[in-house]
């Protein structure tokens, strides 16, 4: 029997490279999955999966409660919700566009908001009937130390991470678990814009020599896969978890964990 | 003056942090002592009072702390590095820097507390690498996290008589800075790579540390105990990816 049998699981993003692999392994272990994106294919070229689609907007309000509107009728709760929905501008401060700012917060900060709160009807129904149901958002460990060129994004990021607690305490009582996953660098279409970028300097090196400087900086020596963050979602996701609530899961191959890389 | 009628213990104000802590205390007013596990090197500044102490030893610490009175301030400086992994360690090793770093600050603590004065300030030295890890500093790192826990274990038992608090130097230039950089297969390179990573393009200099301790030990930071207080130029608030990589 799989780990999630029978819950009902919303993953915002699902069409993402991470969000895509949480709705799979979701649905390996037996969730009734809706993938919600903002498109059918999302960030990756090829349309795919079993899971149902949602067409949402994450920063409109109507796009959230219509969503939502769509998983009570249908299902009548939510067990768990994913928001894995996320953008990164790479610039600085200064070189950064209030538009883009605002972009920013309204899809990373607001959008986690918006789902959260229109979800929060169909989870306590979930809970009411003793599953252990949760919320999982996604911070980065760029909420918690700086990569160059990212301002919004690590701003948004330290957001989540208050978010994730606020949440925790207020619907703790109600059965309801909050945790943050904090990826450090994942195999995504985000992070290979991120080498291929134009905030990428990248001091003449080739992508291929980018990918392999930044996998040798990993104590594991690799950056991780989108899968690696959906074993860690599935468990938080699953019954075993019942007891964590308003923490941040770091997943970074050891990146964090060290003072300063210095192999010369 | 901003420590003046304080008297202050320093551990191993010989060199180093200690040092520049000593004579930043004494610039402020402070009567200051330190102490060290060799002689005086007779090259302390005019009016430091010296103690030789062994402060690994428990009956050493005691007698220090007696020799030095009353105390307002003790900054627990003293403190060793041994660069090797788990695995390289010998027992010696251990005995060493457990001794000094975790140990010596423990029996200090034990026996200043009690004859320390009211409104008392603890500042015991920590570092970035009790939060992170430096690599091959295994129990340098553990010990210095040791002295994080006690940090907050003091401030939590012993306030409001004593407010204790830590400093967790980032790369300091002293004689331990250099012995890292020797590790590299080339200490120069090294040294450039280690400047990029902080946000103020240097390190840090035993002054700055001092500069911290000179605050927390005076009456401006009444309100501040059980803390860890980085000064690192900004280096762990960036990520460990190289610089100028994108």
């Amino acid at each position: 029997m799989g780990r999630l049998e029978g819950k009902v699981a919303l993953v915002t993003g699902g069409r993402g490279g991470i969000g895509r692999a949480i709705c799979a392994r979701f649905e390996a272990e037996g969730a009734v999955v809706y993938a919600a994106d903002l498109s059918e294919a999302g960030s990756l070229a090829a349309p795919d999966g079993a899971s149902r689609f949602v067409r949402v907007d994450v920063s409109d309000e109507e796009s959230v409660t219509a969503a939502m509107a769509r998983v009570a009728e249908e299902q009548g709760r939510l067990d768990v919700l994913v928001n894995a929905a996320g953008i990164e501008i790479e610039k600085t401060i200064e070189e950064t566009s209030l538009e883009e700012w605002n972009r920013s917060f309204a899809v990373n900060v607001t959008g986690t908001f918006l789902t959260s709160k229109h979800a929060l009807p169909l989870l306590r129904k979930a809970a009411a009937d003793g599953v252990s149901s949760g919320i999982i958002n996604f911070g980065s460990y760029d909420g918690f130390i700086a990569d160059p060129g990212l301002a919004a994004y690590c701003a948004t990021k330290g957001a989540v991470h208050a978010l994730t607690r606020a949440m925790a305490c207020d619907h703790g009582p109600e059965g309801i678990r909050v945790n943050a996953i904090c990826p450090g660098y994942i195999d995504t279409p985000m992070l290979q814009s991120f080498f291929t970028g134009d905030g990428s300097g990248g001091g003449g090196k080739s992508i291929g020599e980018l990918q392999q400087a930044v996998r040798d900086v990993h104590p594991l020596r690799t950056y991780g896969t989108p899968e690696d963050i959906a074993n860690l979602v599935t468990w938080l996701a699953s019954d075993e978890a019942r007891y964590a609530s308003g923490q941040l899961w770091v997943l970074d191959g050891g990146l964090s964990a060290q003072v300063q890389q210095m192999r010369i | 003056m901003r420590l003046e009628g304080k008297r202050a213990l320093v551990t191993g104000g010989r060199q180093g942090i200690g040092r520049a802590i000593v004579e930043a205390f004494l610039r402020e007013g402070a009567e200051v002592v330190t102490c060290g596990r060799g002689g005086d090197s007779g090259d302390l500044p005019e009016g430091c009072g010296w103690v030789t102490a062994d402060v690994s030893d428990p009956a050493q610490a005691a007698a220090l702390v007696e020799a030095c009175g009353a105390l307002d301030v003790l900054v627990n400086n003293a403190g060793v590095q041994v660069e090797k992994t788990v695995v390289d360690s010998t027992d010696a090793d251990w005995e060493l820097v457990i001794g000094a770093n975790c140990r010596g600050v423990f029996n200090v603590c034990r026996a200043a507390i009690p004859v320390m004065r009211d409104g008392g300030a603890i500042v015991n030295i920590g570092s970035i690498s009790g939060q992170n890890a430096d690599p091959s500093m295994a129990l340098y790192n553990a010990s210095k996290a040791f002295v994080h826990g006690l940090t907050r274990s003091i401030a939590v038992d012993h306030g409001p008589k004593i407010r204790c608090n830590a400093i967790c130097p980032g790369w300091i230039n002293t004689g331990m800075l250099e012995a890292g950089f020797d590790l590299a297969g080339d200490p120069a390179a090294a040294r450039r790579d280690a400047i990029a990573r902080h946000p103020v393009r240097r390190f840090g200099e035993p002054g700055d540390i001092a500069a911290m301790a000179v605050w927390l030990a005076s009456d401006e930071a009444g309100f501040a105990s059980g803390q860890l207080f980085t000064i690192d130029g900004g280096m762990t608030a960036a990520s460990p990816l190289n610089p100028g990589m994108f």
